[in-house]
């Protein structure tokens, strides 16, 4: 047989593609619960770092996420929406969209010792790509229980800092309304103040860019967010 | 602005050589003068410009999860985002092989210049790499992923030939201890450029 | 007899005399940014060693059938189809690593040293010696990142592998990670200092 002839080479490469094709399909299918579950836990992990809870291999973080942990969905508004599931939504998507549209997923934590615990996702900008975190308030809808952050590709040692709990437990206790009203809690220079009266926390020495993407992302993040802790700190 | 801002960002602090070491090989391979390193830089350049977006369009309506829906309710559950590498590196290689085809034909000046370099991109990393990132960061808009891409290329391009002009006067000039002659210098020459580099961290309009 | 000794020779001269990332040159572009910690280097390594043999393998099994038109998609298909196995394996069974390697494992599909390897040996020679070979030239790959790695975690971080060895109170009389080692260009540093070293040793590599 002619190698060089036309048929023969799109009668090979279509083998090849077909091959090739069959088996990526076959193993992608195989493995997609697997990766799934992964990436479920490595989430509620991330949810459950923020309220202190104890972490254990994915099992233990699914069966405690489970009992432990409720989504709901509300609108800007406050308002919760129906026959939304929390955990779907992908916060990086909605961030996109208009104010009055995005879909915004709370998770209530509820535990016998610690009380009621309202997480709220956050996404946004760091200096190499994004960065993300959740924050859980008490249940006056103003205090800061605990915060979790993590990054994609942050300088290692300086932006990076942000996932390491010195720096997250710089949160804790703060608080994100002033005199009833609303101020969302931002992150300054070390030594630093912010211009108005809100709460602040020092950012990470070399890793400015990076400390203020976590700022913005507050602020942006938490916005949405006003009307609804507002009802919660009202109550 | 905010696609100014990406650019600029692109060129001097998301340096492909610099931040990430991609498309390393071809630039050890050639940087030895400013002219090939030159020539290559405009291919890659040529090349990234024109797959990025393709790329990028094949990202948003076929492979991402979801990314079918267009077709219909029933297609929207589809996930077929295991296939974006290699149909990446299907488009990368299949659009180098194409160029080739067409620069000889069309402009045998041109093709004479850049021929001997247009095989090597389907295997340079700085393009499978702006694909990837392209995918990575998720951008909102095709000019978002065109003026990335642009400015990735051309920090590419400044690096080669930059370090190319250092390792010209390098190697006729300067008394490098002999084992370090030729590959070792380079790679500190391009450290010291990277640190260089670091300190546009942070520039915006 | 003969052929033991080359097959030997096949599977350890990578590892230093003829080592690809040093020696050869080639596959540097993908490896260096995943060396700032030691794990994520160990995985890279090893899926590259897997992709490398196995792509090795194959195109040695198939290498009289390829039409040589379309010798480099083909190539290019079965290194990337290699790859994607190894990346969805990842995302299942190593979930954390992955997400550390993010872009880079994709980019083993341009590393030099797999289209390099290819061309040069498996398209000429039989399965078993291009298995070696792609066994070979992945450890000589390995063993560099690992050590480029090795460095700039101990020196960075004070870690290895995660784990604290740099103790206490070194740190108590004044003893400071250096940031540096952690950046991206130190990683040039530190395989110039491995390549200055080695080609002192051996002086036929001198330029």
């Amino acid at each position: 047989m002619n190698k060089q002839s036309n048929t023969y080479t799109i009668v090979y490469i279509t083998i090849l593609v077909i091959v090739v094709g069959t088996a990526l399909a076959w193993v992608a299918t195989a493995l997609k619960p697997e990766q799934s579950r992964n990436a479920n836990a490595d989430k509620m992990k991330q949810i459950l770092s923020s309220v202190h809870a104890p972490l254990g291999d994915n099992k233990q973080i699914t069966d405690l996420f489970e009992k432990n942990i409720t989504g709901i969905v509300i609108n800007q508004n406050g308002d919760i929406q129906q026959n939304e599931d929390a955990f779907d939504i992908n916060v990086a998507n909605q961030i996109k969209l208009n104010a009055d549209e995005r879909k915004l997923p709370v998770y209530i934590y509820n535990d016998d010792n610690v009380g009621k615990k309202y997480i709220i996702p956050l996404y946004g900008q760091g200096l190499w790509g994004s960065i993300w975190g959740y924050l859980a308030l008490n249940s006056d809808g103003s205090t800061i229980y605990g915060a979790y952050f993590s990054h994609q590709g942050e300088t290692p040692g300086l932006g990076a800092e942000i996932e390491k709990s010195e720096f997250q437990k710089r949160f804790d206790g703060k608080q994100l309304f002033k005199d009833s009203q609303f101020r969302p809690i931002t992150v300054v220079k070390a030594g630093q103040h912010p211009a108005g009266d809100e709460d602040y926390v020092d950012g990470i020495s070399g890793g400015t860019i990076t400390s203020k993407g976590v700022a913005s992302m507050l602020k942006n993040g938490l916005l949405p967010y006003k009307q609804f802790l507002q009802n919660l700190s009202n109550n | 602005m905010e696609n100014l801002n990406l650019f600029i960002r692109s060129i001097f602090i998301d340096n492909m050589i610099f931040a990430y070491f991609l498309g390393m090989c071809s630039f050890l391979a050639v940087s030895k003068n400013v002219k090939t390193a030159l020539g290559l830089g405009i291919a890659v350049t040529f090349m990234l410009v024109i797959t990025l977006p393709i790329n990028y369009l094949l990202e948003t309506y076929i492979l991402k999860a979801g990314a079918l829906a267009w077709l219909g309710e029933e297609y929207a559950n589809i996930d077929i985002s295991f296939l974006s590498l290699i149909m990446f590196i299907a488009v990368i290689a299949s659009m180098t092989q194409l160029v080739e085809m067409a620069v000889e034909k069309y402009s045998p000046s041109l093709y004479a210049s850049l021929g001997i370099f247009l095989p090597l991109i389907a295997v340079n990393c700085a393009i499978l790499g702006g694909s990837l990132f392209m995918q990575q960061r998720d951008f909102g808009s095709v000019w978002t992923a065109i003026c990335a891409g642009g400015g990735w290329v051309l920090g590419w391009l400044l690096a080669i030939v930059a370090i190319a002009a250092i390792r010209e006067r390098v190697t006729s000039y300067s008394n490098v201890p002999k084992p370090l002659r030729g590959i070792g210098i380079t790679f500190i020459i391009t450290a010291l450029m990277g640190i260089a580099f670091m300190s546009f961290l942070g520039i915006k309009f | 007899m003969a052929e033991k000794v080359s097959n030997k020779k096949v599977l350890f001269n990578p590892l230093s005399k003829d080592n690809p990332v040093i020696v050869q040159i080639l596959g540097i572009c993908s490896a260096l940014a995943v060396t700032a910690k030691l794990e994520p280097a160990i995985v890279m390594g090893l899926s590259v060693i897997a992709v490398l043999a196995l792509a090795n393998v194959i195109l040695s099994l198939i290498r009289n059938t390829i039409p040589t038109n379309i010798r480099i998609i083909v190539q290019l298909v079965v290194v990337a189809g290699l790859v994607v196995i190894v990346n969805q394996l990842l995302l299942a069974y190593a979930y954390n690593v992955s997400k550390q390697l993010s872009v880079f494992i994709g980019l083993i599909i341009t590393n030099c040293i797999l289209m390099g390897r290819l061309e040069a040996f498996a398209m000429s020679n039989k399965p078993w010696p291009s298995f070696l070979d792609g066994i070979g030239n992945g450890l000589g790959y390995t063993i560099i990142l690992i050590i480029v790695a090795f460095f700039r975690e101990l020196l960075g971080c004070g870690t290895l592998l995660g784990i604290q060895v740099i103790p206490e109170c070194f740190y108590q009389h004044g003893y400071q990670n250096n940031g540096l080692m952690i950046l991206p260009p130190m990683a040039l540093i530190v395989v110039a200092c491995i390549i200055w070293v080695q080609h002192s040793f051996n002086k036929d590599l001198q330029e």
